[in-house]
């Protein structure tokens, strides 16, 4: 089955940094981009048990009758032939509804909301939303387009990061980019991390794939973080929590990402490594 | 490990499993209740507002009232809140049919506070559809919290219905029937016992907080064959209005969709629109049941032309309200022309035939409004039920039924669809429960692709095309070319049944001049009612699935027909 990466396209620079990023992986891991040029400042995307309405700011309306050239040129330019993707359907007149049949899709932090303004460094709500709702992992991008190196999983022992470490391990498969491990390990012994790589059958793989395992018994996590390679896709699982409790308790994905300048993958609670 | 929090998961508990009634009846008790109390909300706040504002109304800027409001609703709706324009009823109807009933969270509210705003002021509308979309959404989110399936979800999203028309008309077998003639359109028992039990809940809340009171009560009334007779004639007068209003509504969208303003700005020409009128005509203003009482107690004052006047008037008001972006239902407006029509057509046969011994106007005008509510819904039951309990008047059973279904059948020969239904038909999104359409909605295309496809090469000779062919079990083969992996075209066995005996053919023919370059083609975002109709068309029993030039897989005809009987199969299953 073909991989398909979905994009929502701002004809700004900014949006053209992301834009390069959403190809640059998409010639990475060989998958189609589908682009979506918004007409209208909200689209609603329908997923198993949620429906999430993406409220975009007015810089996603710049210029619509260039940014399809625009994106045409940046996509001819990454060697990645464009889809440009109509609404599947509307809700109501103004209010589009977006396919959500596809493997990955492309999110800044904060798509509109007002956290951006406040709270910058924050995943804002409705980007919480669509990772926890979605099936497909999320690539959050860097502020400026880099290319990617290596994959560095954040692998805590979670279901969720054996979910990430799956897909760390399929892009690391599929691009023959190196696959490193990242591990908090606090008072756990690394011989725990191994039994459940053991339990989920993915420890041959592991020793085979991944070129290196910086595993922490000591430090701070965010001072640890210095490890990441400046130009390594981090690959993470996220619980999909709402950004109070986010904030409140904390979390894994709330510190990486608020700390690492790095492209980030992420995959919800709902990713099924499967479906892909 | 993630925690499963298990009474987020009701539905999972062995006691659920086996039949999940009693748990859909449990949470559409909630569901009822929720929707029930937005209701009272609704009507408390527009009752505020109304008196509120009444000292306003003879001042000469009162005009202003309207435009204001439905400016202020429109800001809201558009900027705060990032709702589509809509009347929320059709929103309604197109989750349930495409989406299991998801529904955003923000429309439990938002149209609340929207619809206030503008018929607080003055504007010609009703509070009922924006109660139906919040107890349509309360169910969906309710729903959503308890990770329900979408077919519960459904039934939730219709106990938020019922209990929101129940609550705000103290109607709860009307909110029942409404939801399955409307919103549901189908009648099952799995759906039908929660979403009576949601209704029951949303009157109850209503009677416990604002009284057990009929809406408009009448005094009786002493019906004859003569009656019965006039209403075949009041049945068509209502089909008629019926008719005007729905084209009235959209011919008024039409327009103010070409001026090119602000939201807003169009809200607020509409609302001043409507202020003037109401300058005139007062009966137009807002929800318009004050008028209503004063007919079916046959104490309205004004003429047979008034009567006529005041009918055109909120015509013509309601779709400067709607039409031009203020928020609001149809439920209220046509009882007002409904019962205006009635008393108009009452007058009129007491001028032509004096001596006729017609009963007592204010039952001419209950039947307006039955006539008018089931032309433009076309939904004679809603109309009937709804008339029943908001009048109490049981005597009228027959007139009423006779004017309901003849309006509903003489509506339905000019306009094919209800007024909720129109938009949806005509984008191809008005999807009902067992319908082709709505099966087949439910089938993605990956659902019925066929991967073991065997690809063969352009420069393939036909010698070695026959050698793969004796392999296959397929009557099909993409043509993909090597290098580039793109798709080329497909060789069907029919293509190569005239070379079969002609084997001097087999060294010299290569398979892309046999193939056919240009076959029609799927793609992932294909509906399959389109695929089908483009297999009836061309006579072809399967087409290659092809996304970004490249093939993926074929999609056969007897694969999605055997896919299409399971669909329906789940589907007729869960209706008992």
């Amino acid at each position: 089955m073909e991989t398909t990466f979905f994009h929502v396209f701002r004809n700004t620079p900014p949006g053209r940094e992301i834009f390069m990023q959403s190809l640059y992986f998409c010639k990475q891991t060989r998958a189609s981009i589908k682009i979506y040029i918004p007409e209208f400042t909200k689209f609603l995307m329908y997923f198993d048990n949620d429906v999430v309405q993406v409220d975009l700011d007015e810089s996603y309306l710049t210029q619509p009758a260039t940014a399809r050239s625009h994106a045409m040129a940046l996509a001819v330019q990454a060697g990645v032939e464009p889809f440009f993707i109509p609404p599947m359907n509307f809700t109501a007149l103004t209010l589009p509804d977006i396919s959500v049949d596809f493997d990955f899709m492309c999110c800044p932090r904060c798509i509109s909301d007002f956290s951006s303004k406040f709270s910058l460094g924050h995943i804002g709500p409705r980007v919480r939303r669509i990772v926890n709702a979605a099936r497909f992992p999320v690539l959050i991008p860097s502020s400026q387009f880099k290319e990617w190196k290596s994959i560095m999983v954040f692998f805590g022992g979670s279901a969720n990061a054996v979910n990430a470490l799956n897909l760390g391990l399929y892009l690391s498969r599929t691009t023959g980019v190196p696959l490193d491990l990242f591990t908090q390990a606090g008072e756990l012994s690394r011989s725990h991390f191994i039994d459940i790589l053991k339990e989920h059958d993915l420890d041959e793989e592991v020793e085979a794939s991944a070129r290196e395992w910086h595993f922490f018994e000591k430090g701070k996590f965010e001072y640890n973080l210095f490890e990441v390679p400046h130009n390594a896709l981090a690959v993470l699982g996220a619980y999909g929590h709402g950004l109070v409790k986010e904030m409140l308790f904390r979390s894994t994905m709330e510190m990486v990402q608020s700390t690492l300048t790095n492209p980030l993958l992420i995959a919800g609670p709902n990713y099924a490594v499967g479906s892909r | 490990m993630r925690k499963t929090i298990f009474w987020r998961y009701p539905a999972r508990l062995s006691f659920f499993r086996m039949d999940d009634r009693l748990l859909l009846i449990s949470i559409g008790v909630i569901v009822g209740l929720f929707s029930g109390l937005a209701a009272v909300g609704l009507n408390r706040s527009l009752i505020f507002m109304l008196e509120g504002l009444y000292h306003l109304r003879h001042l000469w800027w009162a005009f202003l009232l309207p435009a204001a409001g439905a400016m202020a609703s429109s800001i809201f709706l558009e900027k705060i809140m990032k709702e589509g324009a809509g009347h929320g009823i059709p929103e309604v109807i197109y989750s349930v049919s495409r989406y299991g009933g998801l529904l955003r969270f923000r429309s439990s509210f938002s149209r609340l506070i929207s619809s206030c705003l503008t018929i607080g002021s003055g504007g010609s509308a009703g509070p009922e559809a924006p109660v139906v979309m919040s107890g349509a959404a309360i169910g969906s989110t309710i729903a959503r919290f308890f990770y329900l399936n979408d077919r519960q979800r459904t039934t939730l999203v219709g106990c938020g219905t019922a209990g929101a028309i129940a609550g705000i008309f103290n109607a709860p077998l009307t909110g029942l029937i409404f939801t399955m003639e409307i919103i549901l359109g189908e009648w099952s028992m799995v759906n039908i016992i929660p979403i009576a039990v949601a209704a029951v809940a949303g009157a109850e809340i209503s009677r416990i907080l604002q009284g057990n009171s009929i809406a408009f009560e009448s005094s009786g009334f002493h019906i004859t064959g003569v009656d019965l007779f006039a209403s075949l004639g009041l049945a068509v007068v209502a089909a008629f209005a019926s008719i005007l209003l729905t084209r009235g509504l959209r011919r008024m969208h039409g327009v103010s969709v070409k001026v090119k303003v602000p939201m807003w700005v169009k809200a607020a020409i509409g609302g001043a629109a409507v202020g003037v009128l109401g300058f005139f005509v007062p009966e137009v203003l807002g929800e318009g049941y004050h008028s209503i009482h004063d007919m079916i107690q046959g104490v309205f004052k004004g003429g047979i032309g008034i009567a006529a006047l005041a009918f055109f008037a909120k015509i013509f008001a309601t779709s400067l309200t709607l039409g031009w972006g203020g928020s609001g239902g149809i439920f209220a407006p046509c009882l007002v022309i409904g019962s205006f029509a009635g008393l108009a057509f009452h007058r009129v046969l007491a001028f032509g035939f004096p001596g006729t011994p017609l009963v007592n106007e204010g039952c001419f005008a209950l039947l307006g409004m039955a006539g008018l509510i089931s032309g433009i819904l076309q939904a004679p039951l809603t109309g009937i039920f709804l008339i029943l309990e908001i009048t109490g008047s049981y005597e009228v059973m027959l007139p009423l039924i006779i004017v309901s279904v003849i309006s509903t059948t003489v509506t339905h020969y000019f306009e094919s669809d209800s007024f909720y239904h129109k938009d949806l038909r005509e984008r191809g999104e008005l999807l009902r429960p067992g319908t082709d359409s709505r099966v087949l909605a439910d089938i993605g295309i990956r659902e019925v692709i066929e991967t073991d496809c065997i690809t063969v090469p352009p420069h393939m000779l036909l010698r070695e095309f026959f050698h793969l062919l004796k392999q296959s079990t397929r009557n099909y083969f993409p043509v993909e070319d090597p290098e580039t992996g793109q798709f080329l075209g497909i060789v069907e066995l029919g293509d190569v049944r005239s070379y079969i005996f002609n084997t001097v053919m087999y060294d010299t023919v290569f398979v892309e001049q046999i193939m056919n370059s240009n076959p029609d083609i799927i793609h992932y975002d294909d509906n399959l009612a389109d695929v089908l109709e483009t297999m009836d068309a061309r006579g072809c029993f399967s087409m290659p699935v092809v996304s970004n030039n490249r093939f993926v897989g074929m999609v056969s005809k007897a694969t999605l027909l055997d896919k299409y009987r399971d669909e329906l199969n789940v589907q007729t299953s869960q209706a008992f």
